[in-house]
């Protein structure tokens, strides 16, 4: 079961428009699978950051946290899945969430296999042939975006401009929700504080 | 006040044990430091500490904010002379009143070591010729001799490099008349020894031989360059080999003023562009024309210093309101060709955005040492940024203060042979600042590399990392070294601890092809051998699999 459907996320990357079909109106896609791949690029970002070569690498060592770093991918990819979901929702979108995630997830697939040897390659380039390096992530973050677009367009059935539109309303959407949550976190905050202090004074009162 | 504070704090202690009253010393000396070391710990702009924060925690303490580790050793120290009985006194070397630090590759602020500290001040009175007032500008000559624009008091004072007075020069003799100078804001001592002053209120510039006699006066420059009824008045002066003069007027905004040797006036040289953003004009095209009259003017910046190379470059310093050029080396078409790092030659590379000491530094003078070293003045933080012919930054010292070696109004930079000299308008002297080894060390290392002594160097650089270990530089000096001799892997790895990626990818390439010509016989032979087993295994191989299916048929 696993090996299929590993296969067919293979055969997803290649052949999108198909792919992405299935996934949504056969139940090819695994959500599962989709979430480790997140997990995986979550691993090649961070490792990218602390384990490409020095030629290439302008990162501070010091800086460098991988848990921050995953969680952040993760983070990320969760808030535009809901986001996108609560867009098309709106906008007669046909995909459930289950296969916004799928798509998402999927079309992470190409960033993990590019990254991997271009931080190996990494390790072996001097300054004048760090054209490599970068020629690779770039093609696999290109692979990426192309997919998520027409991943996006394939389960919510949507020509390329409303797709287009979606996303741009994605960002926003994703702006809403962050500013909801940090709104809700304050307040939440200022509650828990005022029944923090409602309890101190009774105790001390008592 | 902190001082008579903790001195009460104490007096209570006596009865508890050593150790007891030891630790008590050291939390309470390092709550009085909390306060100075606070301000520094997290930010570039260093301000201006309260004086009883300052004398509480001795001076030592001043310069703890670099490290913890370090602050921790020096709030020791400190409780362990207190316990004495002694008066703070602290070793020799230490009692800087400002940091000395450099930004490492990251443009990290990382503290080192003092390089430069003070050695005395200079006042008027000191002197012997009264007190100077409002003084603008300090030039040294080859001998060491020291030349003030005493502004204010309309003349110039010439010391010898020890500061001993040689003769204050009030007026001149011009076509038998006696002259005075009305505020003179510049001085410069050309290779022959002619004194020039720019006479600010008198519109001219004066020269003057060494015996005092007027040699020329260059005043009311007519060009069609300059505007109908233009007012020269010069700020500061320079002289080249070739004794074109070179001057900085005031609301002159097209670049320097160039003269040749008879005082007619060249042209502009080193003219600043003006730099729209792309933001500036588009908010411009929706502002209306009320509006955009009381906008900014977008006009060059202004020079504020100058100083001639031994090559007849001139070292001009000006404003950068973006904080990433203050220095121009100008060649003799007026070209900048300055080498610069990315992080480019403008003082601090980070700062606050409003406040006290807020704003990119503010360089008002440079002075051009031996070997393409040279310093910048900032005015804004009162701190001097000494760079390498590279761009490199050595070692930032300096601060604002009232404490010996601080300064209230730095405006004009020099130096006598190591020595740096900085004159301060607003309390009316001249700081003296001396190397200590670790600034010697350094200027050594890249006076040696300069000159291309890369060997010699390397001593020294080791010598310097000794005393502070982060400095990336010395470790690009010792890379080049084996790199040189050969030895490729160590070369990368001190190039790689030197943040230099240029130089390590030489290293790396020669390593790289060191191991593949090396190795080629071995790497061929597995390459073969591995191919006859694939080959083998693609026959053999299907062969047994198709057999083995077969079987299970």
């Amino acid at each position: 079961m696993f090996r299929e459907k590993l296969k067919y996320a293979f055969y997803t990357i290649g052949h999108p428009a198909d792919g992405f079909y299935e996934i949504r109106h056969r139940g090819q896609g695994s959500v599962p699978l989709a979430i480790l791949f997140v997990f995986l690029f979550g691993l090649c970002f961070s490792a990218n950051r602390q384990y490409a070569g020095f030629v290439v690498n302008n990162v501070n060592p010091m800086e460098i946290n991988s848990f921050a770093e995953m969680s952040a991918v993760f983070v990320l990819f969760f808030l535009f899945c809901v986001g996108n979901w609560s867009i098309t929702c709106l906008m007669n979108g046909e995909g459930r969430l289950k296969d916004i995630v799928t798509v998402c997830g999927y079309s992470m697939l190409p960033m993990i296999l590019t990254f991997v040897p271009a931080i190996v390659l990494s390790r072996f380039v001097v300054a004048d042939e760090e054209a490599f390096y970068f020629i690779l992530m770039g093609f696999g973050i290109a692979w990426f975006l192309l997919l998520v677009l027409s991943g996006v367009m394939t389960v919510h059935n949507y020509t390329l401009g409303k797709t287009l539109l979606t996303i741009i309303f994605t960002f926003i959407a994703m702006l809403i929700i962050v500013f909801v949550v940090m709104l809700l976190y304050t307040l939440l905050s200022q509650v828990v504080s005022f029944f923090v202090s409602i309890y101190n004074e009774l105790m001390l009162r008592i | 006040m902190n001082k008579i504070r903790n001195r009460l704090f104490f007096g209570k202690t006596p009865g508890k044990s050593a150790e007891a009253g030891k630790a008590e010393r050291v939390r309470a000396t390092g709550e009085a430091c909390g306060k100075a070391g606070g301000y520094a710990a997290g930010e570039t702009c260093r301000t201006e500490r309260g004086c009883a924060a300052e004398e509480a925690c001795g001076k030592a303490n001043s310069r703890a904010a670099g490290s913890l580790v370090r602050a921790a050793a020096l709030l020791v120290g400190t409780a362990v002379l207190l316990w004495d009985g002694a008066a703070v006194t602290v070793q020799a070397g230490q009692n800087v009143p400002y940091e000395t630090y450099n930004y490492d590759y990251y443009e990290d602020i990382k503290y080192t070591p003092a390089a430069y500290v003070p050695d005395g001040i200079v006042t008027g009175a000191q002197i012997g010729c009264g007190n100077l007032s409002g003084p603008q500008d300090l030039n040294t000559d080859e001998a060491g001799n020291v030349y003030i624009a005493d502004t204010n008091n309309n003349r110039i004072v010439v010391t010898d490099r020890e500061f001993n007075l040689i003769q204050v020069i009030q007026e001149f003799e011009r076509d038998g008349k006696k002259e005075t100078f009305s505020a003179p804001n510049g001085v410069y001592v050309s290779a022959r020894g002619n004194l020039y002053i720019a006479d600010t209120n008198n519109m001219r510039v004066v020269e003057l031989d060494s015996g005092g006699n007027l040699v020329q006066v260059i005043e009311n420059p007519k060009s069609d360059v300059l505007e109908e009824g233009y007012v020269f008045r010069p700020l500061k002066v320079a002289v080249d080999y070739a004794d074109r003069v070179y001057v900085i007027a005031q609301n002159q905004f097209e670049g320097i003023m160039a003269f040749d040797e008879a005082g007619v006036f060249l042209g502009f040289t080193g003219t600043i562009n003006v730099q729209i953003t792309p933001w500036e004009i588009f908010w411009r095209r929706f502002s209306t024309k009320e509006q955009r009259a009381r906008q900014q003017l977008f006009i060059p910046t202004e020079f504020t210093g100058m100083e001639i190379d031994e090559d007849g470059f001139v070292y001009a310093t000006n404003v950068d309101g973006e904080g990433k050029q203050s220095v121009r080396r100008l060649n003799p078409s007026g070209e900048d060709v300055i080498q610069k790092k990315e992080s480019g030659l403008s003082g601090d590379l980070d700062w606050r955005i409003s406040g006290t000491y807020s704003g990119p530094s503010r360089i008002v003078d440079v002075v051009v040492r031996n070997q393409g070293i040279y310093s910048i003045l900032d005015s804004v933080r009162g701190r001097i940024f000494t760079y390498d012919h590279e761009g490199n930054l050595l070692y930032i010292f300096g601060g604002l203060g009232s404490q010996e070696g601080t300064f209230t109004g730095p405006v004009a930079i020099d130096t006598v042979g190591e020595e740096i000299l900085v004159l301060d308008a607003t309390r009316n002297l001249v700081n003296r600042f001396r190397a200590t080894r670790y600034g010697s060390l350094i200027n050594q290392a890249v006076g040696l590399r300069y000159d291309g002594d890369e060997v010699q160097a390397v001593e020294c650089w080791k010598e310097v990392l000794k005393l502070d270990s982060n400095f990336e530089l010395a470790y690009v000096g010792i890379g080049k070294s084996y790199l040189a001799a050969g030895q490729n892997k160590e070369a990368m790895e001190c190039f790689r601890t030197g943040n230099s990626k240029q130089y390590y990818s030489i290293a790396y390439k020669r390593y790289r092809n060191e191991l593949l010509k090396e190795n080629m016989g071995t790497i061929l032979t597995s390459l073969i051998v591995l191919v006859i087993l694939w080959m083998l295994w693609s026959r053999l191989g299907k062969k047994l699999w198709k057999k083995r299916r077969v079987s299970h048929v």
